[in-house]
């Protein structure tokens, strides 16, 4: 037997991304349009208590779980379906979940359950949208990827099409609110919604995370992960219901932010790891972090203005992903 | 531990349509099984139902007398490896990352041990794949990528190794190496079950033949009487005739 292979060790970059996300969430609430001083804010005086308590930290904390839950999705809808442009939205469920948040802010609904109707709303057009996709798509109890694309794009189209038809037939002042929350933005939301994204994002992930291994077989084809012994009936069913429940959360408290879970998984994949046991905590913390930083940018370029972290990440990384493609493909 | 396959009575539907019908056979340990049969013959399904990835509509297959859908994923894993056609992927996996996800079945933990990767080192420099173990996968030749998969169904330690097409975007070297493992590998103790449609690279290598005509099995005999009965030859070409070799070994012709 010959000598055995230099390991690298993958547990470095994991603690690495969780520094930087640490960092992120101590440092990223104080850069905004105003200073705010330390003095005050341990004194607890307005104005620069309540900015940075109610806004700034909460939407920081927003920034870094929305897009931790957006690129953990995308690795893993990009190994299930052996495609590397999925999204979290290539299913439709991103779709579904506007239309079920426009549904609400249509009908100027406040809550419902005791919860915020958006996330009602948003949760609730995901589920039906998951529900049809995979119903349309099993064959023989089995999932099949291309049926799923299709019929998940055609889903898009007329969960959006129904948008443009609520969205048009609305008074004015919905239908500005409507366009307006279809844009994307990390806001500032309540500690109660922010606490149940934190807890349902933890319990999703980890189950997401401890079948690293599987999502790496699926992504060699079915057939080669059947043949490794993978339960793919179990990991098909686990996959795509924990995607679409985090990013359904994550679309219901910032709109559909574009972008984030394409480019951190290719990032990650080209800097750090393929294997979805390095790539989906990296992914996950990394993602958090673009996405906060992005948001943080839009509020200082053109302050007291603010640009969408949407666009912030789209402008800054849609030439870094061109350069990349032109690089490494 | 030698393996010993029983396959009873098989049958196979398709959208409704017969693909298998009627398919036995039992096999033991070191034989290197060679199946064929025309496009369509139910080849792959069957190989797929003998991995346990399809149900047979009827019929059992049975794995050290055990029924094999009795078997969790993983305990069937550990005894049957299978290399499906066409695998390939867009996402950069390195060559030992795609050769050491042979040993899931083996590990438990989320890491592999010293073990698995001694396993995984072992089967690569077999098929000759340490000299590029940390290029990616996507970026290597039809040839080497089948030799990594090769590695990887190598590394899963399996009793039982089922090969659909195994030669397929092989150069005539490359599928005579491949071809001498295969046979190497029933020879050290395993039973090699594999699909192919060259005909004297199966008289060559093979232990035993199974043509499949039409979705049922129409024969079935040990490779050193193929030269005695020329029936076979009818059921995959009218145009395919038995020669002999200078040394006295069966060779088929064209015409």
């Amino acid at each position: 037997m010959g000598s055995l292979p230099i390991r690298p060790r993958p547990a470095n970059w994991i603690w690495a991304s969780a520094i930087a996300f640490a960092l992120a969430a101590f440092f990223l609430p104080w850069l905004g349009s105003g200073s705010i001083s330390l003095e005050r804010v341990l004194a607890k005086t307005p104005p620069d208590y309540p900015i940075f308590v109610q806004l700034r930290v909460s939407r920081t904390l927003l920034g870094l779980l929305a897009g931790g839950a957006l690129s953990l999705t995308g690795c893993l809808f990009q190994a299930m379906l052996r495609d590397s442009l999925a999204t979290p939205y290539t299913l439709g469920v991103s779709a579904g979940a506007a239309l079920g948040a426009v549904l609400t802010l249509a009908l100027d609904l406040n809550s419902l359950l005791g919860l915020p109707a958006v996330w009602v709303g948003s949760m609730a057009g995901a589920a039906v949208v998951l529900v049809t996709v995979a119903g349309s798509s099993a064959k023989q109890g089995k999932l099949s990827g291309v049926r799923l694309l299709l019929s998940g794009i055609a889903l898009n189209s007329i969960c959006t099409a129904f948008i443009l038809l609520i969205s048009s037939v609305v008074k004015e002042r919905r239908s500005f609110s409507i366009t307006q929350w279809l844009l994307g933005s990390v806001d500032a939301v309540s500690y109660r919604a922010l606490l149940v994204f934190a807890v349902l994002l933890a319990a999703v992930s980890s189950i997401v995370m401890t079948q690293g291994r599987g999502w790496n077989l699926l992504a060699m084809g079915e057939a080669w992960a059947g043949s490794r012994g993978a339960d793919l009936r179990r990991l098909t069913i686990a996959g795509y219901c924990c995607g679409s429940v985090i990013t359904a959360a994550a679309i219901a408290l910032t709109g559909p932010i574009g972008f984030v879970g394409l480019i951190v998984p290719h990032l990650v994949r080209s800097r750090i790891s393929t294997d979805n046991r390095i790539l989906m905590p990296c992914a996950l913390l990394l993602g958090g972090v673009l996405l906060a930083s992005c948001d943080t940018i839009g509020r200082l370029v053109l302050a007291p203005a603010e640009l969408p972290a949407g666009a912030v990440m789209a402008l800054i990384g849609g030439p870094y992903l061109v350069w990349l493609v032109r690089k490494r493909f | 531990m030698n393996a010993r396959l029983s396959v009873s009575g098989v049958s196979y539907l398709y959208d409704g349509h017969s693909v298998l019908e009627g398919v036995s056979f039992s096999a033991d340990g070191g034989e290197f099984i060679v199946l064929m049969g025309v496009n369509g013959a139910g080849k792959s399904t069957l190989l797929d139902i003998v991995a346990g990835l399809r149900a047979p509509a009827a019929g059992e297959v049975k794995l050290n007398n055990r029924k094999l859908s009795s078997y969790s994923a993983k305990e069937r894993s550990r005894l049957i490896s299978h290399l499906p056609q066409g695998t390939r992927t867009d996402l950069p996996f390195t060559v030992q990352q795609v050769v050491l996800m042979g040993r899931y079945p083996h590990a438990d933990s989320w890491f592999e041990s010293d073990e698995d990767h001694a396993h995984a080192q072992d089967a690569m420099q077999r098929m000759d794949c340490l000299p590029f173990r940390d290029r990616l996968y996507a970026t290597l030749s039809g040839g080497e990528q089948q030799r990594v998969l090769l590695a990887a169904c190598i590394a899963q330690c399996p009793s039982v190794m089922l090969f659909d097409e195994p030669s397929t975007f092989l150069d005539v070297h490359q599928q005579l190496q491949c071809f001498s493992t295969l046979a190497e590998l029933a020879r050290e103790g395993a039973l090699c079950i594999a699909v192919t449609h060259d005909l004297n690279l199966a008289l060559a290598y093979s232990s035993r033949l199974l043509i499949l005509n039409q979705g049922k099995l129409a024969e079935d005999f040990a490779s050193e009487k193929a030269a005695g009965n020329s029936e076979w030859l009818s059921l995959l070409s009218p145009r395919l005739r038995m020669a002999q070799t200078g040394e006295g070994k069966p060779w088929v012709h064209y015409l």
